[in-house]
């Protein structure tokens, strides 16, 4: 075990120790502070409309919009007077980018309910607070238009209901929207997938840096093949625990801090602090954690066995391709994985253990996944890990010492058979 | 005590070929060994047996009196192999430490141990240098260093003097015999026969996986002797080369210009070839009555074809 130790270490120490960890231990917050500056950004300072709105009519519905605009937090609207080429200059003044678009109204709003909405954006926020709107407007001409009170109009339209959204998933319910339950599941999906996909080949190139250097040759003659390959992917293992755990501490201060960050940006402290981030309990934490270790102790050892028997690395580029194309199956299925979550192909997805590192934590996430599934799908992984684990020693240990041509498909069923 | 190496019948096949058959060897406790044989001859697959890195086809190693194999004995071996490598991007002092954490050496030790060394070797300002920045010599140091880090009983040395230039060859034949004094055992392989003279105590020479002989290094001469006469000229040759012709006087010759070795015939009188060189007008500078070097040993061995090849890599 002290052996297997010193192999850990170095692993760890010397990786830890080049640019290329520290530039991505920087990089991953700099990206997320930058994400979280973005929407701040978005939702204070860029959210504002300049619209015109053109009345065709002579019972004034414009004024009136332009009045219920009035209390818009994102639209300011102003009231320009029909004329024959009035909608020409204003098409002009969009495209010169003066104004973000223009509202058209008639006469006949109240009785047809059209109105006729122009932009060179058409963002659905500011079509939706539109349609509130005239929707507001329209039902009080109309109420109106039957005698009631305009003050019990109103009084009656003073209110508004909001839903407050919560997604239950076992036996809890949190504050999360449809979006953001997408959001998290694809988040979740493209840092497995990275990690594995990094880590693994990690342990690929340190494989094959040994055995072209041919220290190999010394080292397995102290130690045994396989406690070089164990030692090998749990420091390159922990290297990336540690990489996540940079990731993660850094992302925690970062969203406690935004308030703060957001006033040095400029913007409003108050309303960053207001945002709503998707909320990550500590189960999904938790699978995704037990996932990731999965997936990349299963693959590793599909990458150790790659660098073993390859002899450059121009080989194992092309060696290395079936594995990643395994990896990238459930990656690629997301959007099936998110849409149904409970449909036979994403359950498949979730039990085969080649796809279930990165489809489990995903359904998990989305609250699809009960705990009897969780346990089938984990022992189907631990099951893998072991399988795969024992041919890949067996390739790993007549491979690190093999030069000259890859091995075909052939030779490499007598290595495992005969190691 | 049982010696630290017994190769006891062993056979290796590669795909179409036996690298190794049925050899069978053992090393004694504080000699220097010489594995010797021409380039092919199974050296380098031996030793590789030996050190557990292959498992022999059959027949059986024993190290220490035990068949549990290198890997198992590996703070008591040091081993440099063939062919070299060490981490490229690591600093010298950690890689050395860690190879002798991996032989089971604790690390602060293993960084004294490395230290001493490269002060020992005079590479001391490089320990905290890359690999990568060492001159191939100095890399050869910093993996001999870490074949005797660990103060291990047995080392083991494939062609240890290769691609070694002659005042790094002398440091190490140095540290090899030194470590012979301090009752170690040295286990090393040579296609070059100078360095196995200089150095080995026994020896075995195998060619084609096949051992021609062994036995300690006066033996082996004894047994192969013969009357030898080793001659240098000074300038002229005269007739010599129709004198070493003459089969009445001389069994086998090898006339390398300015130096020659010959076999004296049976019954031949070495005081006649004398006579005969001085009057054909040949001038000398040494005539000497000598045991057969282990290099004309080796080459009436291995046979002709071998011989050439390993001639020409001797005097590269």
């Amino acid at each position: 075990m002290h052996k297997v130790w010193a192999v850990i270490r170095r692993e760890f120490v010397e990786r830890v120790r080049t640019k290329w960890f520290w530039v991505s231990a920087i990089l991953g917050p700099v990206l997320f502070a930058g994400i979280i500056v973005f929407q701040i950004a978005q939702s204070v300072g860029g959210g504002v409309r300049h619209i015109a709105v053109v009345d065709t009519g002579t019972v004034g519905y414009g004024r009136r919009v332009v009045e219920a605009l009035g209390a818009s937090k994102s639209i300011r609207a102003d009231a320009v007077s029909h004329s024959p080429h009035v909608l020409d200059s204003l098409t002009q003044l969009v495209e010169a980018k003066q104004i973000n678009g223009f509202l058209i109204v008639g006469d006949s709003l109240p009785s047809d309910g059209k109105a006729e909405y122009r932009a060179s954006n058409l963002s659905m926020q500011t079509v939706e607070e539109l349609q509130r709107t005239l929707n507001r407007v329209v039902e009080k001409a109309r109420l109106e238009g039957r005698g009631v009170n305009p003050v019990v109009v109103d009084w009656a339209q003073a209110l508004r209901v909001n839903i407050d959204q919560k997604k239950c998933q076992r036996g809890a319910c949190t504050a999360e929207s449809a979006g953001q339950t997408f959001i998290v599941a694809y988040l979740i999906a493209i840092l497995l997938f990275m990690a594995i996909l990094l880590y693994g080949v990690n342990v690929m190139s340190s494989v094959l840096e040994e055995k072209t250097t041919r220290i190999v040759e010394v080292l397995v003659s102290s130690l045994r093949p396989f406690q070089l390959m164990l030692g090998k992917v749990l420091g390159a293992g922990a290297v990336s625990f540690f990489q996540f755990l940079i990731w993660g501490v850094s992302a925690r201060v970062l969203i406690a801090m935004r308030g703060p960050i957001a006033h040095a940006f400029g913007a409003d402290a108050a309303m960053a602090q207001d945002i709503n981030l998707p909320h990550i309990p500590f189960g999904t934490l938790a699978v995704f954690m037990a996932f990731f270790l999965g997936g990349f102790l299963l693959y590793s050892a599909m990458f150790a066995a790659v660098g073993a028997m390859s002899s450059n690395e121009q080989e194992a580029r092309q060696a290395q391709q079936p594995v990643t194309y395994l990896l990238m199956i459930s990656y690629l299925s997301i959007i099936g994985l998110t849409n149904e979550p409970n449909s036979t192909f994403a359950k498949t997805l979730s039990i085969v253990p080649f796809t279930s590192p990165i489809a489990t934590p995903v359904r998990w996430s989305g609250g699809s996944l009960g705990m009897g599934e969780l346990a089938l799908s984990l022992a189907m992984l631990a099951i893998a890990i072991v399988g795969v684990t024992w041919v890949a020693a067996r390739i790993y240990r007549v491979g690190i010492l093999m030069t000259g041509k890859r091995p075909t498909v052939k030779e490499l069923v007598r290595w495992v058979r005969t190691a | 005590m049982s010696d630290p190496v017994v190769v006891d019948r062993v056979t290796k096949r590669f795909a179409g070929h036996t690298a190794v058959d049925s050899l069978s060897l053992s090393v004694p406790s504080g000699v220097i060994y010489g594995l010797l044989g021409p380039n092919g001859a199974g050296k380098t697959t031996t030793i590789r047996m030996i050190m557990d890195i292959y498992e022999p086809d059959e027949g059986a190693v024993r190290l220490f009196n035990d068949v549990a194999g290198g890997r198992t004995h590996s703070a008591r071996i040091g081993y440099l192999p063939e062919e070299r490598g060490l981490y490229p991007k690591m600093r010298v002092v950690d890689v050395l430490t860690f190879l002798a954490e991996t032989k089971g050496v604790a690390r602060r030790a293993a960084r004294a141990k490395a230290l001493e060394w490269l002060d020992r070797l005079g590479l001391a300002d490089w320990r905290l240098r890359k690999v990568s920045d060492l001159s191939k010599g100095m890399q050869q140091k910093v993996q001999f260093i870490s074949a005797v880090l660990h103060d291990p009983e047995l080392v083991v040395l494939d062609e240890p003097f290769s691609a070694l230039d002659p005042v790094n060859r002398q440091v190490l034949l140095e540290t090899v015999i030194e470590y012979r004094r301090r009752g170690k055992t040295v286990l090393f392989s040579t296609h070059i026969m100078e360095h196995a003279e200089q150095l080995c105590d026994r020896l075995c020479i195998i060619a084609r996986g096949k051992k021609l002989v062994d036995g300690s290094l006066a033996d082996v001469k004894r047994q192969r002797g013969g009357k030898h006469v080793v001659i240098e000229f000074d300038g002229s040759q005269g007739g010599a080369p129709q004198i070493f012709a003459d089969r009445r006087l001389v069994a086998r010759t090898q006339d390398f210009g300015q130096r020659a070795e010959l076999e004296l015939a049976e019954g031949a009188d070495a005081q006649e070839i004398l006579r005969a060189l001085v009057t054909s007008g040949a001038r000398l500078a040494r005539f000497e009555l000598a045991s057969p070097s282990l290099h004309k040993i080796f080459v009436d061995l291995v046979g002709p074809e071998a011989a050439t090849a390993v001639a020409s890599a001797a005097h590269a």
